[in-house]
């Protein structure tokens, strides 16, 4: 009977241990990454990317709550919380009130971690980076020189060997101004790029924005720095509201499709109105009869 | 002896009472035009919410109608007009057919757009505020002419026939003798007369050929001046005009053989009339395949991405069963029917032409529909329900409704007026005797 006991107590506590075992097992892992932006050396910025993978493919993963640090997980270094969107992404901004720690060292370390839910556990993940900066200057003959400086203890100090982007800031993206993709640094911290996106058109000053970017750096993260230039065509916009045209509104049709139309119109109703008048000429010549 | 005739004549051409089967027949068509009438109050208070249009497949089974009821309108110009004025006489006893299935169709056409609209009330901003650029005033104003063109050419040939009614008011009845005293009372067959008649014909005859093509081809420019696949075409006016002079050459066909039956007009529409009619029918359906090859085989030869989706989902995909439905049933069965003599007879004919005009108005819905559902951009974040169309009952009742209603306007106009022109038969027959 005993031994009857120990079986089925057995059994009891093994399923359990096996139901919770699988419980576990149907959690996903989630991948979560955090990225450090640092916008014309003044608005920074934490983005946080969460995904994991279904059959095989990568997903993002919206709704997951995020807490965001500085330094380390704990209640005084919170910077904030946000949670994914669609695209599995979240972004906070890094707060003034997170100054002193900021200024406590050249180099810095953020944290994000993922609150525990029922389909994931609590993830953490960090960067460690040196405070960075780019400085965007044009020269004669449309040079634009841009220098990426680091900061040691109390010093900007150039950087040597670190690719950046110069581009043309528009509308839904940033515009090579040459054809080369990328410059890296020389000792001098400096990168030097001819201009070549003569005739572009730019504001109704002519002015185009310059973006220097260094993206996605393990040392430095993203930085970039913007320099507005007189160097794009002047556009003008010119107003077609009162022009007459195809896809004008009612009462603005080309004038030749008005001729056309009503000499067309005019033409077939003149007739039909003849053949009434000829109806009405009936009449007239039954009634004499 | 011409006397005898000409009483004959003017006796089997009297407009007559409807027996059982025309009584069942008229019931029948009322019966669906009610359950029409019902979808449509059901639209009207709860919006076109109760059909299956959604945001891609906004034009559905309506406008596949519309398109259909112009092209059967067609039919006036080509009996009427364009064989009258090639002094073609064995079509006299067609035009009448023809005539009244051209007025009836266009007023369906014009009723049926008007039931697509979400706010019919607003229907009058569309000639207050209409934009002459746009193809839809063209549709507008150009269905308004021909209507007016078509009752025209119905009431000027009708004119003599009025004065006949009038004279033969005990074998017509006495039930619509007011409404013919009032449409045609004044009509006293003198050669003045008969000379103003004659010309006004003949105007009318040159004036709707233009107008006729006009109107199928602003209709095609509906679609063709929009950009997607599958109406993004220089061909779609003379197709849809070789499409429209085909189905409604069917109707005729099928007009003739239930007139013939039901009026017992076998000395009038007699078997050489569907032997010519078939012919003419034959040459329409190679007109219309010729642009069919033309307008699908150019492209698939290319099978641009953007075309691809749509042509083949139509020969192999999600509407190929109604895609070669279509194909055979209004070019190809026609054709294989018609091309041999005895395929001309009344009763294949009959079939024929039935034939063409299933198959033509389910060729209207593959014009319309199935290039909706394909369009550039793909489609993203929509409810299952917006990918695919199939109309609800609601629609389906409407449009057999506008059908039944069409058919309905033939049978009562049947009932009326005389259906052969009396005095044109008389006259015909004179000569004939005479030569």
């Amino acid at each position: 009977m005993r031994k009857f006991k120990y079986t089925v107590l057995t059994i009891v506590v093994s399923t359990f241990l096996t139901g919770i075992a699988i419980c576990q097992e149907t959690k996903n892992n989630l991948i979560l990454g955090l990225g450090y932006f640092n916008d014309n050396n003044q608005m920074q910025y934490l983005k946080a990317n969460t995904k994991t993978k279904v059959s095989g493919k990568f997903t993002q993963v919206p709704g997951v709550s995020l807490s965001f640090y500085i330094s380390s997980v704990s209640p005084g270094n919170l910077l904030g919380k946000a949670t994914t969107d669609d695209k599995g992404m979240a972004f906070i901004l890094i707060p003034p009130a997170a100054r002193d720690e900021w200024n406590k060292s050249p180099k810095q370390s953020f944290l994000v971690v993922s609150d525990s839910s029922k389909l994931y556990d609590a993830v953490t993940s960090s960067i460690d980076l040196v405070k960075a900066r780019i400085r965007i200057d044009t020269a004669e003959d449309k040079k634009i020189i841009a220098t990426l400086y680091e900061l040691k203890d109390t010093v900007w100090v150039p950087v040597k060997g670190v690719d950046m982007r110069v581009a043309i800031k528009r509308l839904d993206g940033d515009l090579n101004v040459s054809e080369a993709p990328t410059y890296t640094t020389d000792s001098l911290g400096m990168i030097s790029a001819d201009f070549k996106q003569d005739g572009l058109p730019g504001d109704t000053a002519g002015n185009l924005i310059l973006i220097a970017k260094v993206e996605d750096n393990d040392t430095y993260g993203n930085l970039s720095t913007e320099k507005t230039v007189p160097w794009g065509k002047v556009s003008k916009y010119v107003s077609n509201y009162n022009q007459r045209s195809l896809y004008g509104r009612r009462g603005w049709s080309p004038l030749w499709l008005e001729w056309m139309a009503y000499t067309i119109i005019a033409g077939v109703w003149v007739v039909l109105l003849y053949l009434f008048m000829q109806i009405r000429k009936l009449k007239q010549l039954g009634a004499q009869v | 002896m011409e006397i005898l005739a000409r009483q004959k004549i003017i006796r089997d051409l009297l407009p007559k009472k409807f027996g059982w089967k025309g009584k069942i027949w008229v019931a029948v068509l009322i019966l669906i035009c009610m359950i029409g009438i019902f979808a449509y109050i059901r639209q009207l208070s709860s919006g076109l919410i109760v059909t299956s249009m959604r945001d891609y497949a906004s034009w559905g089974i309506y406008i596949s109608n519309f398109v259909f009821f112009v092209a059967i309108s067609l039919v006036g110009s080509l009996i009427t007009a364009v064989l009258r004025l090639t002094n073609v006489h064995w079509s006299t006893p067609l035009t009448r057919i023809a005539e009244i299935i051209a007025v009836s169709a266009i007023t369906f056409a014009s009723i049926i757009i008007i039931v697509d609209m979400g706010r019919p009330d607003r229907f009058y901003n569309l000639f207050l505020h209409g934009r002459l650029q746009s193809p839809i005033i063209w549709d507008v104003i150009v269905i308004t002419t021909y209507f007016f063109i078509s009752l025209l050419l119905l009431y000027f040939p009708l004119l003599p026939d009025f004065n006949i009614m009038l004279q033969a008011k005990k074998e017509a009845g006495n039930r619509f003798n007011k409404m013919y005293a009032f449409l045609g009372s004044f009509w006293k067959n003198t050669p003045k007369q008969k000379k103003i008649s004659r010309r006004s014909i003949n105007i009318l005859s040159i004036t709707i050929i233009p107008v006729a093509f006009a109107i199928h081809t602003v209709t095609s420019w509906l679609f063709a001046t929009t950009y997607r696949p599958g109406w993004d075409s220089t061909n779609f006016g003379a197709y849809f005009i070789s499409g429209a002079f085909l189905v409604g050459a069917g109707a005729v066909l099928v007009a003739m053989y239930v007139f013939r039956r039901a009026y017992e007009l076998e000395k009038y529409i007699t078997i050489d009339n569907f032997d010519r009619m078939g012919k003419i029918v034959v040459m329409l359906a190679l007109v219309y395949l010729y642009f069919n090859v033309n307008e699908f085989l150019v492209p698939a030869f290319k099978m641009k991405k953007t075309d691809a989706d749509h042509l083949l989902g139509l020969f192999t995909g999600e509407y190929s069963g109604v895609f070669w439905f279509a194909i055979s049933t209004s070019m190809f069965l026609p054709i294989l029917i018609l091309i041999n003599r005895k395929g001309r007879k009344p009763f294949p004919a009959f079939i024929a032409g039935t034939l063409v005009v299933v198959g033509s108005w389910f060729k209207r819905y593959l014009i319309v529909t199935p290039t909706l559902l394909h369009p550039f951009l793909p489609m993203h974040d929509v409810p299952e329900s917006y990918r695919h169309y199939f109309p609800s009952w609601e629609e389906w009742a409407i449009a057999a409704g506008s059908l039944a209603g069409m058919v309905l306007i033939i049978t009562i106009f049947a009932r009326i007026f005389p259906i052969i022109p009396i005095q044109e038969t008389i006259e015909e027959t004179e000569k004939h005797e005479k030569v």
